[in-house]
């Protein structure tokens, strides 16, 4: 039996403190004077630094140690939090994970000036009246400078106004005179000056230009300067985050519903689960696929015992079959609601992405999150992570206007997002809606006709030109911006989402907002299937996409040539004959099936031979070679060794439909 | 008697409140201080100022207030007052006293 690494452990902890610390960061942004924010921020921190400590990493321990204390001075009210502040230590925030991440990092330049801008931040916070505190970026160097200038400076005709006058010249300064030496008035040499300056400059010019600026009292004034130069690069963002690598079951719950910045929002209370997180049992996630592995062997295993008991006589043989077929279905179950994680894991991460877009793009944006305790396998989690973060970022730049155009539309000066998660019939839909400016069909029509995607005046739905955005190089953006624009990303999101034999579906107003919704399957491992055959070949149709099961008779079949058509409690269902699809060659059974399969409100039959009854299935990924091919989502081995292929629903739904929508227009 | 109660004596300076007069205007300020238990400074709008002024209320303030009289300035600070006050970085991190006597802020005196 192997221990656990300390090291690992603590990173793991650490991870947890550090989303812990963000949430509160977060929430205590929206509500500055909220004590149980403030004190819980600071037990994180505290937390943070004492376990940092015992574990050896030294340098994140004195970093955390800078923001406990300014947390413990808001704390005491000795500072007011401000939202300078608690962008400071949310900033400070992503460089501990650094120094978690990496410890032996070179990390002393970013440190330094995370610290001064935490100082500043504490300093403007206690000094209301203060210009605002100076943020080094990249390329920027902040020099603190303190001087004095000759004491009959005054007398021999240097004003020191001028110089000060050059040094602001030299980039973002602040300025403040030291009065302390000024005596009382009855012993004041009024000629002399008493008067000396702390400035912070943040400018790119190099420290002699500090020194120019002196150049003609320099031998007999006193100037200290010292500087803290920004690094290359910013600490990376919440966004880029690696996905969770563990994963612990049941997860705590989050608020229903949160705003990001700014816009006030009290917090929804902690669910109990939170407190109960001590009977929870943390087990790495490798573990639990490698687990996941053993059951989906176990589960064909086991379809083939079922198969060799079925075809032989011995009825103990049988008893022991369907046991076996009993247990591995409930540990099939067990297991797949151990790797469910809830996507309110997936949804905080974008309170903190919307607070840093709305501050990156000058929009006020409030971020609604719904249906957090909808669980969905982890690996469908963490890939769906990099797609909604883009489409996130879409919605932030390309979707919402700013204030003022908003204001102009009669709209709300703050734009609203919302992220939504529910279960629907095997699937997850997860939602991402707009109040922004919608997408502009005539542009993307225009863009895609001048790209050669379409032909011009092709007759196409507004789903089918809404799908036109997912193509790669595709955008329509009249400006490119650091957060979208370049055409890049759209497709990734589609392919990504294909790839989890995922749909994308877009809806859009203009002027009134856009609603992107991705129905996911809930895992990816193994399903409950319906197993068919057609023609000679054995095909699996997901369960939990079947409605219902009918049978076509010869003269149906004939009668219905030509359209294609069903009639089911007096609505038409279009059909797809799978012989005709698969090209089986083979004649069709006396009495066929249809297999009635639905995408929320769409539906279609899938006429088959025989139904042979539910199947366990554990899904195998095509190969490379077969990746072009939409019809099938995936492969599963049968009990007798035999590989039946599963169907894509969501492509045979679209498939069905559009045959209906060319029946229709043929009248 | 409270300090609300004290008749305010009002000292007029001249336009020229640079170095180069500064001297006397010390001289002016400190037997006016002596002379009177509250004091109110009035200065022209289009005046004449540097640091070695600013300076010098500085040190009356703290002259006035070891004696224990008052010392204001009739009107808040502005023009060219105000513009070296800015320019000195004198308003930067000004306490509530501060702020009261040089911008009449928190209350008038």
């Amino acid at each position: 039996m192997s221990f656990p690494d300390p090291i690992a452990v603590f990173r793991t902890e650490a991870a947890e403190l550090l989303e812990q610390i963000e949430a509160g960061l977060l929430d205590l942004n929206v509500n500055l004077g909220d004590k149980d924010q403030v004190d819980a921020v600071f037990r994180g921190l505290h937390t943070l630094k004492g376990s940092g400590a015992m574990f050896g990493f030294e340098a994140l321990a004195a970093f955390t140690h800078h923001c406990e204390t300014a947390f413990d001075r808001v704390r005491k009210g000795e500072v007011p939090a401000t939202q300078e502040l608690v962008t400071a230590v949310l900033e400070a925030k992503d460089h501990m994970r650094a120094l978690v991440e990496t410890p032996s990092g070179d990390h002393g330049a970013m440190s330094e000036m995370l610290l001064a801008n935490l100082r500043s931040a504490v300093e403007a916070a206690k000094n209301p009246g203060s210009a605002p505190a100076l943020k080094v970026a990249p390329g920027q160097t902040l020099f603190k400078i303190r001087f004095s200038l000759p004491q009959n400076a005054m007398a021999n005709g240097t004003n020191p106004l001028p110089l000060l006058d050059e040094l602001r010249e030299l980039g973002e300064c602040k300025i403040v005179a030291d009065r302390s030496a000024i005596p009382s008035l009855d012993l004041l040499a009024p000629t002399d000056l008493y008067v000396s300056w702390d400035v912070e400059l943040l400018t790119t010019q190099p420290r002699s230009a500090i020194d120019d600026v002196f150049i003609f009292v320099m031998d007999e004034m006193q100037l200290d300067v010292s500087a803290i130069e920004a690094p290359a690069a910013k600490p990376p963002a919440t966004d880029t985050a690696a996905a969770p690598n563990e994963v612990v079951s049941p997860a705590p719950a989050v608020p229903a519903s949160r705003a990001a910045s700014p816009a006030p929002a009290a917090p929804a209370p902690v669910d109990n689960k939170a407190n109960k997180a001590s009977e929870n049992v943390r087990v790495p996630a490798e573990k639990l696929d490698e687990l996941m592995d053993r059951v989906g062997e176990l589960v064909i295993a086991q379809s083939r015992l079922s198969q060799l008991a079925g075809g032989s006589g011995d009825l103990q043989l049988r008893a022991v079959s369907e046991d076996v077929e009993r247990l591995s279905g409930e540990l099939r179950d067990t297991m797949m609601v151990l790797r469910m994680v809830p996507v309110a894991h997936l949804f905080s991460r974008f309170r903190r992405l919307v607070h840093d877009l709305a501050h990156e793009t000058g929009k006020t944006i409030e971020l609604v999150t719904e249906g957090e305790t909808t669980e969905v396998d982890k690996s469908v989690i963490e890939r769906l992570a990099d797609p909604l973060v883009h489409l996130v970022r879409n919605s932030c730049d390309h979707g919402l206007e700013t204030p003022e155009e908003r204001l102009a539309a009669g709209k709300s000066e703050a734009g609203h997002i919302s992220l939504s998660a529910r279960q629907q019939a095997g699937e997850v839909i997860i939602t991402i809606k707009d109040d922004g400016r919608g997408i502009n069909k005539e542009r993307v029509r225009a863009k895609a006709e001048s790209s050669g995607l379409i032909q011009p005046n092709a007759s196409l739905t507004d789903q089918e030109i809404y799908q036109l955005i997912f193509q790669p190089g595709f955008s329509t953006a009249q400006t490119v911006t650091n957060l979208s624009g370049r055409g890049v990303g759209m497709d990734v999101v589609k392919r990504t989402i294909d790839a989890l034999r995922g749909t994308i579906n877009v809806a859009s107003h203009s002027g009134k907002g856009s609603e992107i919704s991705l129905a996911i399957p809930l895992t990816l491992a193994i399903i409950d299937g319906l197993l068919v055959r057609v023609g000679s070949g054995r095909y699996v149709i997901p369960l939990s996409a079947v409605e219902e099961c009918l049978e076509l008779s010869i003269e149906e079949d004939m009668r219905s040539r030509g359209r294609s058509f069903i009639s089911l409690r007096d609505s038409l269902v279009p059909f797809l004959r799978l012989r005709d699809l698969f090209r089986t060659g083979t004649k069709p059974d006396p009495f066929q099936k249809v297999v009635v399969i639905s995408t929320g409100s769409e539906r279609v039959g899938l006429v088959v031979d025989q139904i042979i009854g539910d199947h366990q299935t554990v899904i195998k990924a095509m190969s490379k070679l077969h990746h072009d091919v939409a019809t099938f989502s995936g492969a599963t081995i049968l009990g007798d060794g035999d590989v039946a292929l599963i169907l894509d629903v969501g492509h045979l739904v679209a498939e069905g439909q559009q045959q209906e929508a060319h029946l229709r227009a043929a009248g | 008697m409270t300090a609300s109660n004290v008749k305010e004596d009002y000292l007029c300076l001249p336009d020229n409140l640079t170095v180069r007069a500064i001297t006397t205007v010390q001289q002016e300020v400190l037997r006016f201080i002596d002379k009177n238990q509250s004091i109110a400074i009035e200065l022209s709008d289009d005046c004449q100022v540097d640091i070695s002024f600013i300076q010098l209320m500085e040190a009356a303030r703290i002259y006035a207030g070891t004696a224990g009289k008052r010392i204001a300035l009739k009107k808040p600070a502005s023009g060219p007052m105000l513009d070296v006050l800015q320019r000195s970085g004198f308003l930067e991190g000004l306490s509530a006293e501060d702020a009261k006597f040089w911008l009449h802020q928190g209350g008038i005196q």
